[in-house]
């Protein structure tokens, strides 16, 4: 599986395990480098679980905060993935919360009733304006396709084709065995295609999907 | 098409089936064109996650020491000044308590004294109905008693008795039952206000040490939390 480039691939600038285990021992300005470092990815799953910007920035927050007290409890093995595991915790937490008290979005909805917020995040100075426009609309298709799948296939799906994880990676962080990573990125993938393919005219023609897949 | 397929082709797709697997799949796939379209529909579904731009964060989430509750190191020898402060502060109260109940005590100890009296009146009034002449007789004893009285440590219930005989008995001798009865107050006033249990100089010394021990912790950690910024 090819990792996908992201920016926990950077490299740090003290060797990790050093900065983990000086934040072990309650040194809040080790943890802090580490938090630079990953806070991009953090942020990133949180946004795609939650699909709000504020939402994941307050999960990113709280699952650092989360992080750093149960620091004592990180015994080795993929950090990412064990804060990709907190913040998904965090994101389940925020979840919960909404459930318990159901939001309004402030952003206008479009007659199909689907929020019509700019991701500014897209914003690169070298798209055109009609690329930007193009940019948008697949990066709003794909996140309200990701919405619509149950949460643990979102979450995998998420560390597995946005975060660049590998299975025993996502195993270990969600905690399940391999075999059920391997079904549920399976079935994730094949109800985002088919939710993709609603939104076929915009996506770009290479990604276009002509026939259904029928899986008994 | 079945789940067992579509795990496969989704594997395949990320490099993690063993090279027997992948063979096989591999053949059945130039062979059968709907498996061929599954997977590179699959292959553009995950290529569309992937083109998803990684944002960045809005903001950095770093750690604040009060975020995470951390508080000031202190010195080591902050805990016994805690200790000891708290220790003072409630001995303090203690003789404070102390005190006030030994001054009760105190005042309640001359109503036991005229108790005893109360006994001693009855057997003296039938005592003085009996032979009221010798009853002034008796009348000198406590009157000399009385100074001596005021000497010894434990008078009270012996002189309140001399006193309950002084007035029970109206004789002639009251001009010098009157006396004794002076002697008695006196003497009554001396039990009233002891001594305190606990003295003041060692209150004053808890509080010292229980005001100046807070001060010195408050002092500590401003100190620290300055140094700490």
């Amino acid at each position: 599986m090819v990792k996908k480039e992201s920016y926990s691939d950077k490299i740090l600038p003290m060797n990790e395990q050093a900065l983990i285990t000086d934040a072990q021992g309650g040194n809040l300005d080790a943890f802090n480098t580490l938090i630079l470092h990953y806070q991009d990815s953090v942020f990133n799953t949180a946004l795609r679980i939650l699909g709000d910007e504020d939402q994941a920035a307050d999960a990113s927050q709280e699952a650092f905060i989360s992080a750093f007290k149960s620091i004592s409890s990180f015994r080795g093995g993929s950090f990412k993935g064990w804060l990709m595991r907190t913040v998904t915790n965090a994101c389940y937490d925020e979840l919960r919360r909404q459930k318990r008290r159901p939001t309004t979005p402030l952003e206008p909805d479009t007659e199909d009733g689907e929020e019509m917020d700019s991701p500014r995040w897209l914003a690169d100075p070298n798209m055109t304006p009609d690329q930007k426009a193009e940019a948008d609309e697949v990066e709003h298709a794909i996140q309200h396709c990701l919405n619509n799948l149950p949460l643990e296939f979102k979450t995998v799906v998420v560390m597995a084709d946005i975060q660049g994880m590998d299975y025993t990676e996502v195993a270990a962080s969600v905690r399940v065995p391999l075999g059920t990573i391997k079904s549920r990125l399976a079935r994730a993938r094949l109800r985002l295609r088919e939710c993709l393919q609603g939104f076929a005219e915009l996506l770009p023609a290479s990604y276009r999907l002509e026939d259904g897949i029928n899986v008994s | 098409m079945n789940q067992r397929d579509l795990e496969l082709l989704s594997a395949y797709l990320d490099g993690q089936l063993k090279p027997s697997e992948s063979a096989r799949l591999e053949t059945r796939l130039n062979s059968d064109p709907q498996l061929a379209s599954v997977l590179t529909d699959l292959r553009a579904t995950r290529n569309l996650l992937r083109k998803l731009p990684a944002r960045k964060a809005p903001r950095n989430f770093t750690l604040t020491r009060k975020m995470v509750g951390q508080n000031p190191p202190l010195p080591r020898a902050y805990p016994w000044f805690r200790f000891a402060s708290a220790l003072a502060t409630l001995l303090l109260f203690f003789s404070f308590g102390v005190n006030t109940v030994g001054r009760q005590m105190a005042s309640q100890a001359p109503g036991f004294g005229m108790g005893g009296g109360g006994g001693a009146e009855e057997s003296t009034e039938l005592f003085s109905a009996q032979e009221a002449p010798a009853a002034a007789a008796t009348e000198a004893p406590a009157e000399t008693e009385a100074p001596i009285l005021e000497m010894a440590p434990m008078p009270t219930q012996m002189s309140t008795e001399a006193a309950d005989a002084a007035r029970i008995v109206d004789t002639p001798a009251a001009k010098n039952t009157g006396e004794a009865e002076n002697a008695v107050t006196e003497d009554q006033f001396q039990v009233q206000s002891p001594a305190p249990l606990v003295p003041s100089t060692w209150q004053i010394a808890l509080a010292v040490i229980a005001i100046g021990g807070a001060l010195f912790m408050m002092l500590v950690r401003q100190l620290s939390a300055r140094r700490w910024k």
